[in-house]
This record gives C-alpha cells, structure tokens and sequence, in this order.
C-alpha cells in the first residue's frame, strides 16, 4: 500500500513539474515579445515627439512647370531622405528630385537642415502640398506661382 | 500470503495506472494553454508593432471624385515595424460609420510590400452628399480616422 501512494506521487509530481516547465517557457517568451513589441513603440513615440518640420515655400513655375518645395527639419530627429512622401493636391509623387542643403546624394536630413523637394512630373499648379516625414508628423502649404 | 502479494501488486498498478492518467490529462490541458498563451504573445505584439497613418491632405478638393468616378482617395503609411498586407480584406474600413467592401488598395512608390514607411493608395467607391464626412481604417487592431469635406 506504502509502494502505490508513494509511485502515484512520484508519478503526479513529476507530471506538474513537466507542466510547470511548459507553462513557464510559453508565458516567459509571450512576456519577451510583448515587452520588446512596447519598447519599440516608446522608441516610436519619443521619435515622433522629437520631429517637426516646416514647409517653408511651395512654389510652382510656370515656365518650366517645375514645382519646389522647401522643408526645414526644426525637430531634433534625423530623418531619412528616403521616408519623406510629398502628396500634391492629394496625388502621391514620386521619381522627384532632393537636395538636403545642396547635397543631392545623401539621404540623410539632420536636425536644422533645409530639405528641397523639385518636382518636374506635374502639368499643372497644384494649389497645394503635404510633406509626410518617416514618423508621420506632416505639413501643408499653398502654392506659389513664379514665372 | 500469496493472495495479499498479489492483492497489493493489483492495487499498486492501479495506482499507477490512474496517476498516470491524471498526469496525462493535466500535461495536456498544461500544454493547450500554453500554445495559447504563446499565440496570444504573437497578437498583442503584432497589435502592438503594427501603426498607421492617413497622410492624406484633408484641406484638398481632390479626396472626393465628385465630378467623376465618385470614389474617395486616401494614402496610408505604414509608421509601424511590422510588415501589413496591402489587401483590401485585410483592412476593415467605414465611411461615415458603414463598413465597406468595394475598396482597393495600390501600393506607390515603387513598393513591393506594405513595409514600414512604404505608403498605400485606398480608393473606395462610396456615394457622397455634400457636407463633413469622416473614414475610419482599421488594421492589425490599430484605427485611424480621417475627416474631410465634399
């Protein structure tokens, strides 16, 4: 009688100690992801917080149909060229040229840098812009006709 | 004296027999909730990474075809870290509170997939009368809400 409950306990602790091993692992990894998932929205967000920018001309010419938009970074951000969107009149632009204070080649739009956008795809004044940066923050402006 | 021998080898390979059993069940229960508790781990952190934003211009005329096709343009951006499906399935979208089906989404910008940064085109083919209306996307649990004038 002794030899069967002391088997049987033997038997069910090593069960629960197996099942508390499994249970451990799954809730342990679960815990990983999610904390690594918020860290990374808090990253997210103080980037965000960290970005301003200003649209500080949108000129269309009418000579060349050129349409340029300048846009200083006045956040604390660097921002990537490459992430920018610009929407005309609510059309999405691409294939555009940018030069980040005269540089054409980088990608790279450091905190108090004046971004310029030239577009040439355009027919038409469009009246207005948005620039989207990477983070999400955006800013509109008007239109301006130059000859 | 034999027959409590084998009485009590009876007893104890019932014993167990029955503990066995019991471990068998608990392991298992045990074991289907921790594959939950895994995919749960999996959703809330993909809810989590998972971020957009309606970038397009609300000041513009040109959200609603009014003269034409009728359908009202957004642009979408992908502000999270995870990879979204840039399928209208996938994305629960509502226009002034009713949940639409004849939607379709483009990606632009040369983007293969809807990846972080990348921008997609929603276009949804709604009516509308003239006045203040407002969009609702949603997508991975994150909502956004656009409000425009016609």
């Amino acid at each position: 009688m002794g030899f069967s409950v002391s088997g049987s306990a033997a038997i069910v602790f090593a069960g629960m100690f197996i099942a508390f091993g499994m249970f451990h692992t799954a809730t342990t990894n679960g815990f990983e992801r999610v904390s690594e998932a918020q860290e990374d929205r808090t990253d997210r967000t103080l980037a965000q917080q960290n970005t301003a920018i200003d649209v500080t001309s949108a000129t269309w010419n009418t000579t060349s149909r050129t349409l340029t938009v300048t846009v200083n970074n006045t956040g604390a951000e660097p921002l990537a060229v490459s992430d920018v969107d610009l929407l005309a009149d609510n059309s999405y632009q691409s294939g555009y040229n940018t030069s980040v204070d005269g540089d054409r080649d980088t990608d790279l739009w450091l905190s108090q840098e004046q971004l310029t956008i030239t577009v040439t795809e355009i027919n038409d004044d469009p009246g207005r812009v948005k620039v989207v940066s990477g983070t999400g923050v955006a800013d509109t402006a008007t239109t301006t006709e130059v000859i | 004296m034999a027959g409590v021998s084998a009485s009590h080898l009876i007893i104890f390979i019932a014993s167990m027999m029955v503990a066995a059993s019991v471990v068998g069940v608990f392991t298992d229960s045990v074991g289907q909730l921790s594959d939950a508790i895994s995919e749960q781990g999996v959703d809330v952190s993909s809810d989590v990474r998972s971020d957009i934003e309606i970038i397009s211009d609300s000041g513009s005329d040109a959200i609603y075809n009014a003269d034409g096709n009728e359908n009202i343009t957004l642009h979408v951006k992908n502000t999270g870290t995870l990879q979204l499906p840039a399928r209208a399935d996938r994305l629960d979208i509502f226009v002034d509170g009713a949940y639409q089906t004849d939607a379709e989404v483009t990606l632009v910008g040369g983007a293969e997939v809807w990846g972080a940064g990348d921008v997609v085109r929603v276009d949804i083919s709604e009516p509308l009368d003239p006045g203040d209306h407002r969009v609702k996307i949603v997508v991975n649990g994150d909502e956004e809400v656009f409000e425009f004038r016609t």
